[in-house]
């Protein structure tokens, strides 16, 4: 039962990071319908700017977290202006450049990379911060990273949500999301609202990097994998889908701990592409996702 | 833009430029392959650290070359990164051997990559001396090529499983990332313990390189109760996997056990404090009380910034100074027609090479025989314990045996006979 437990702690833990990824790719679907593939790197340079901002001002990891939030968020902002942006002047906006975008979308991937490689370099680096050593409840070891992933991935849910449900300019973002001309007819600046849309996506890529920093270690690879995984959990959760991405994170996670506990760990990596492939065959909208053939 | 045709003129003058700039070029590169010996390099250099050692290889053979070279020979060293990826590191080797034409291949770090090489160097005939690959199988192929200035993993694992059983318990668990290096260590650690003390492995499962949770091995581990708990992988696995141990809640009592790259410097930088008291196997240590190795730590520190530096500089040196007295004996033709023969010389003078004593303490014996035997040179490994973690790390050393040569070779003949059968097709 111990055991039990423990492999839940550990799924979750692991599930939320993959959940918060999950969440920027879901975003910037609903809001843009395109597949963004260079989101494995902002999650990788939000970590990096994570290590900056504690190394320049000495803020508590707490405000660390935020710096490089906020730092990646500009930078997701300036990269969708400065190259995604000029995809869409043939005209037909982000629905029409899709496979423009998605191409695009891989090399900013290869670029983001070696401009994090000249940054930072090629060594993995250790985040500065210490948890100190796990509480212990007999046998159950919790880590005190673990907690802080859990609130802060709650808090930041909250807020998200609480933004794009209870505020103006949430609404103007979801009516983007769901018909862009309508929106642009009505008064809603979309251009500002697709910036927003991709600055939020990048800043939630950025929170995963800084909370998984002190478990993991900041390297320049370090987002492919977690992409690949992010995008089983949006496909499990429902791509598009908010709550659904950060719910199929955590079942994501908690699947592929549970196989490896109780299957061969050897194979960890699989079960998570395993679980993607059966969602995809048995309801391929995924568990919140919505069937739409074609959008408003 | 408009572009304007050449006049008759124009041409000619341009025809004649060409012409002489390839007569110039032609003559210089004629001069330039008499009396040279081209080395190739090609070394893990994804790090500061690595790049840093690569660059020691290079300023040791200038070194060379500005007190007279020798015999009136200098050396071109090329140096190319291979990333530790095995298409990097055969491309590498593949442009050296012929279209660099060079006459010694020194890499590379990782035995993943060091593997595919051997086959690519063997069938073009080029000396290939590996300063950091550790794998055991890189011998075991049979190549004449082939020479080792580092310690195999069938006598550095075997130190280390022999240590540990008789100070620490046999009841071990076993996690290792999937390249070669940390399969070979673990592998060669745990059939020592079943073979001399009948334990078989608490728990023995490899994972994926770069692998970011490893914590579902560890908390099947924890129910295991060990008595130790080995690591072996690349030093940002190794770290990983040491801190996540700690965080799963398997107790300071399991001694935490790392292979070969434990002794990397990235590890005790990434580990922190987790890394106190684990102990690895190595060449060398920095902490040994030998003058000459004071006397390498200051030169490190004082040209690459590096205090306290690890293993994979201490052998990259060695590899330099092996070359070094190899090339002493040889006789050397050094023309564009003499390539083949210049290389089997250097091959030859290699497996001459007696007694060299490394900065770790070990002697490089090599023989003429393409026998594991006598191309594992250094059989001398060193056990090493971590006292502190972090930039300032620092060690202590366990102690250090000698094997013989043919130790461990026994169990391993149908193998040998495998890899000696697929390096011939």
């Amino acid at each position: 039962m111990d055991l039990l437990l423990d492999f839940v702690i550990v799924g979750v833990s692991i599930g939320i990071v993959y959940g918060l990824v999950a969440l920027g790719i879901s975003l910037i679907f609903s809001g843009l319908d395109i597949v963004h593939f260079a989101h494995g790197e902002l999650y990788m340079i939000g970590a990096f700017l994570g290590i900056s901002v504690i190394a320049f001002t000495g803020v508590p990891y707490f405000w660390a977290l935020i710096g490089a939030m906020i730092l990646t968020g500009v930078l997701g902002v300036v990269v969708e202006r400065v190259f995604y942006r000029r995809l869409t002047r043939g005209g037909g906006g982000y629905t029409v450049a899709g496979m423009g975008m998605i191409i695009c979308g891989f090399g900013m991937s290869v670029a983001l990379q070696n401009v994090a490689y000249l940054l930072w370099g090629a060594a993995p680096h250790p985040y500065p911060v210490s948890f100190g050593m796990p509480i212990f409840l007999g046998n159950i070891a919790l880590p005190k990273n673990y907690f802080y992933i859990l609130i802060c991935a709650l808090i930041l849910m909250t807020v998200l949500h609480t933004f794009l449900t209870r505020t103006k300019l949430g609404l103007a973002v979801r009516a983007v999301a769901y018909n862009k001309d309508t929106s642009y007819l009505m008064g809603v600046n979309v251009p500002v609202m697709i910036s927003l849309i991709f600055g939020v996506a990048c800043a939630m890529a950025a929170a995963a990097g800084v909370l998984i920093g002190p478990i993991n270690y900041v390297q320049i690879e370090m987002g492919y994998l977690m992409l690949l995984k992010a995008f089983a959990a949006a496909v499990v959760g429902g791509f598009g889908s908010l709550p659904g991405a950060l719910l199929g994170g955590i079942v994501v996670g908690l699947f592929e701990t549970l196989c490896a506990g109780y299957l061969i760990a050897s194979y960890k990596d699989i079960y998570a592409f395993l679980l993607l492939i059966v969602v995809l065959m048995v309801r391929p909208t995924g568990l919140f996702g919505i069937l739409v053939k074609v959008k408003a | 833009m408009t572009r304007y045709p050449s006049t008759k003129t124009g041409r000619g003058v341009r025809n004649a430029i060409v012409a002489c700039a390839a007569a110039s070029l032609l003559a210089v590169s004629g001069a330039a392959s008499a009396g040279v010996i081209k080395v190739g390099v090609s070394l893990r250099m994804k790090t500061e650290t690595g790049e840093k050692y690569g660059q020691m290889v290079v300023d040791e053979f200038e070194a060379i070359n500005a007190a007279g070279g020798i015999n009136g020979h200098t050396f071109e060293v090329k140096l190319l990164n291979d990333e530790c990826k095995s298409d990097i590191g055969v491309a590498n080797a593949t442009k050296f051997a012929y279209q660099d034409n060079v006459h010694l291949f020194i890499g590379s770090s990782c035995s993943s990559v060091s593997l595919p090489i051997v086959d690519v160097l063997h069938k073009a005939g080029v000396p290939m001396l590996i300063p950091h690959s550790t794998n055991y199988k890189i011998t075991l192929k049979g190549s004449p090529w082939v020479f080792r200035v580092p310690i195999s993993s069938r006598f550095s694992a075997a130190a280390a499983a022999k240590y540990t059983a008789e100070n620490i318990g046999t009841k071990i668990a076993y996690i290792w990332a999937s390249d070669a290096a940390s399969q070979a260590d673990a592998q060669k650690f745990y059939e020592y313990i079943e073979t001399f003390h009948g334990e078989p492995p608490v728990y023995a499962e490899q994972f994926q390189e770069g692998e970011i949770d490893l914590r579902a091995h560890l908390l099947k581990i924890k129910a295991m109760k060990p008595e130790a708990l080995m690591i072996s992988a690349q030093s940002q696995d190794f770290a990983r996997g040491l801190v996540q141990s700690y965080e799963v809640g398997i107790p300071p009592s399991v001694k935490r056990i790392g292979g070969s790259a434990a002794s990397n410097r990235p590890a005790p930088i990434l580990s922190g404090d987790a890394i106190k008291g684990v102990f690895f196997h190595a060449a060398f240590s920095y902490a040994d009380p030998d003058p000459k190795v004071a006397e390498f730590v200051t030169m490190t520190a004082e040209r690459y910034g590096v205090a306290n530096p690890d293993h994979d500089f201490s052998q990259a040196w060695d590899s330099v100074h092996v070359a070094r007295i190899a090339i002493e004996g040889a006789e050397l033709i050094l023309t564009d027609d003499s390539l083949a023969a210049d290389r089997a010389a250097i091959r030859d003078a290699l497996g001459t090479v007696q007694g060299y004593v490394t900065l770790g303490g070990g002697v490089v014996d090599f023989c003429a025989d393409p026998t594991p035997e006598c191309r594992d040179g250094n059989k001398t490994p060193v056990l090493i314990e971590y006292t502190k973690g972090g930039e300032d790390y620092e060690i202590r050393v366990i102690g250090k045996t000698t094997f013989g040569a043919d130790f461990g070779l026994a169990s391993m003949a149908e193998e040998a006979k495998m890899l000696r059968e697929s390096l011939d097709n």
